[in-house]
């Protein structure tokens, strides 16, 4: 793994202190070019989740696939329950990671309520990232006034008291172990006995961030180009929620996928590399 | 399908598939790869007060609870995608009536032959009654977590005020003692001596069981016995002043002591006298009174040991088994203590790498306690 110890401004950074970042988000960097593209996954999964895309922009890009605290391979013992209470906390670690890559001029492609904290990032650290690719992005998820999010208040007390009681399996299911073995030789063992390793309390309180923040603030003018990618058909951010972010971004480009779900990163891999190359 | 809807085998003993699948004790689902119903059993249909016609065309999301739908789309799909399967999710279907039906689903993706679109398999079970069930566990855990909590809370509490009181008694204790050895310098008269000999002899007991006390909240709240280890100062001297400490509050019962300290002994030198003093103590409040108590200290083999005999009664094997418990008394409550000081001689026993054991007869009572000499690891906490 290639560490780069100089930080936007060219000075050398502590490495040791990047190093720390880097294992504490369990980075994994492939591919090689003069931009860095960072792939940063969504609620209930991991940086799998982008094992069918990343591949294809490793022959133009450094690609760099990470795990949010509590998530996948990442440091549990990081998690900070006040730091990690506001996606702006998930956005420290975006910046730090990029820190520790010397990331300028980037690409940030952030699927679901990544797509949020790359607006965070794009706000705080506008030197970054210049390119945006923002995947099923849902900036409120509760109906509010004329906004539709797709869900009432109700429903999403509903979601976290299911995930507070637990009683649907979901810990067991976010367990580390799922019984893996597959026709889909392109997928290692070590990668189904992991897949989507969740710690379930940390899950319950990512869920409750998530699911709650009204991010719609951070819509407005970026620096970075911003492409919204949207399924077609998608319960948790469906097309009218990708209208209102496209309009609310000025200058902002939006693709719909003929995908249905709310991650075409795994059910319509080749729609998504072909949106996203057309872009950058 | 059979024309009954029952289950039927032909004539042959054949197995009726199509029959099977519409009225297997399970329902049965087949969805295209964006997981859109194509065929579905009528066992599930009717779970869901539908018909298989209505069904088809729709997501399987579209009939679960809303926690159902995310958990669906955000966790169930992509991992069946990864893993090509996925077994014994809890889910909660909606019924047409707008009931709830918990149930487990299995699913498998399925590849049709030469690279066929993706289909994907679901077998569903009822689980409402093990939902409840496990409704009830959870319940009951979180209760049981709840008042071990809450007990933790009230006995740390406890220790605490211990710990205070336990402190707050070495300071008065320290200004009788020096009362009294101010005392004993002045000419008295033979009572005012004997007086003062027992009030020294209190104050020693007394400083015993507070250290005793303090040792033992201390463990409680997690500080554990701590050991300053030390080679220099001859431990035989330390052993001899705890006898003779004791002798002089116990004056009429005899102790015979031996020492061989021949090797050279890393201890906490103050601990094993704290640990020879509670055995001392024990033996002396215990032993019958006209035989003496043997203590013997050596070093052989390796090994450090310290005994303390008495004689008289033996300890019953049941009670043999707790004594090293805290707050174990035995039937003799008006003679003893907290209870505590055999406790604390075997975590300072403990802590040394050593052991404590206990044998007892119609000969004498026995603690023995033994430690290595040469400690491979550092001394636990």
């Amino acid at each position: 793994m290639t560490i780069f110890t100089r930080d936007a401004n060219g000075m050398m950074r502590d490495a040791p202190d990047s190093q720390r970042t880097l294992d504490r988000l369990n980075v994994r960097i492939g591919g090689a070019g003069h931009r860095t593209m960072v792939f940063a996954h969504g609620y209930g999964c991991d940086q799998n989740m982008w094992r069918l895309v990343a591949p294809a922009f490793e022959s133009q890009f450094r690609t760099v696939l990470f795990d949010y605290i509590g998530a996948g391979g990442s440091d549990i013992s990081a998690y900070d329950a006040d730091k990690y209470g506001s996606l702006e906390g998930y956005a420290d670690d975006v910046i730090d990671l990029a820190g520790a890559l010397g990331i300028t001029d980037g690409v940030f492609v952030g699927h679901s309520v990544s797509a949020m904290i790359g607006l965070i990032v794009a706000r705080r650290a506008p030197h970054l990232f210049s390119t945006l690719v923002l995947v099923g992005p849902s900036p409120c998820y509760i109906d509010c006034g004329d906004y539709v999010g797709g869900f009432s208040r109700e429903q999403i007390d509903e979601l976290l008291e299911f995930l507070d009681s637990n009683h649907l399996g979901w810990s067991q299911a976010m367990a580390p172990v799922i019984m893996g073995n597959s026709d889909r030789p392109e997928l290692g063992d070590e990668l189904t006995a992991s897949f989507c390793r969740t710690d379930p309390d940390i899950a319950k309180r990512f869920g409750r961030v998530t699911f709650l923040t009204d991010s719609r603030a951070e819509l407005g003018a970026v620096d970075a180009r911003v492409l919204v990618l949207q399924c077609r058909e998608d319960i948790i951010a469906p097309p009218c929620v990708g209208d209102f972010v496209q309009r609310a971004i000025p200058g902002s480009s939006l693709v719909t996928l003929d995908a249905t779900g709310h991650c075409p990163n795994l059910s319509a891999p080749e729609a998504t590399i072909a949106a996203i190359e057309a872009f950058v | 399908m059979s024309e009954t809807g029952h289950q039927q085998a032909d004539t042959d003993g054949a197995i009726d598939f199509e029959d099977l699948f519409e009225t297997a004790p399970c329902g049965y689902l087949l969805t295209d790869r964006d997981g859109r119903l194509v065929r579905v059993n009528r066992t599930f249909a009717n779970w869901v007060g539908s018909s298989p016609e209505a069904l088809r065309g729709k997501r399987l999301p579209d009939i679960l609870t809303v926690p159902g739908k995310i958990f669906y789309e955000t966790h169930f799909a992509p991992t069946l995608r990864m893993q090509g399967r996925l077994d014994e999710i809890a889910l909660d279907l909606v019924t047409a009536d707008q009931r709830k039906l918990s149930v487990l689903v299995n699913a498998a993706e399925a590849r049709g032959a030469e690279g066929a679109d993706v289909q994907v398999r679901f077998a569903v079970f009822m689980a409402t009654e093990r939902r409840g069930y496990e409704r009830g566990l959870i319940a009951a855990r979180d209760k049981a977590e709840a008042t071990v909590a809450n007990e933790r809370a009230e006995s740390e509490l406890r220790e605490q005020f211990i710990a205070v009181l336990g402190h707050d008694l070495r300071n008065p204790l320290a200004s009788i003692s020096s009362g009294i050895q101010i005392l004993a310098k002045e000419s008295l008269s033979e009572r005012g001596s004997k007086v003062v000999a027992l009030m020294s002899g209190s104050v020693v007991r007394a400083a015993a069981l507070i250290d005793n006390v303090l040792d033992f909240a201390r463990g409680r709240l997690g500080g554990g016995i701590t050991l300053s280890l030390g080679a220099s100062e001859p431990l035989e001297t330390i052993l001899r002043q705890v006898v003779s400490e004791l002798q002089s509050i116990s004056p009429d019962q005899e102790i015979e002591a031996s020492y061989a300290l021949v090797e050279p002994i890393i201890c906490d030198r103050v601990r094993i006298g704290q640990l020879l003093s509670n055995l001392l103590g024990n033996a002396l409040t215990h032993g019958a009174k006209d035989q003496p108590v043997r203590v013997d200290a050596s070093t052989a083999l390796g090994d450090l040991t310290i005994s303390v005999s008495n004689g008289g009664a033996p300890i019953p094997p049941a009670a043999l088994e707790k004594l090293f418990q805290p707050f174990f008394r035995g039937h003799d409550r008006v003679r003893q203590g907290l209870g505590l000081g055999l406790h604390i001689a075997s975590e300072i026993a403990r802590a040394h790498g050593g052991t404590l054991v206990a044998r007892s007869d119609e000969n004498a009572t026995t603690f023995l306690f033994t430690m290595p000499l040469a400690k491979a690891e550092e001394p636990g906490e």
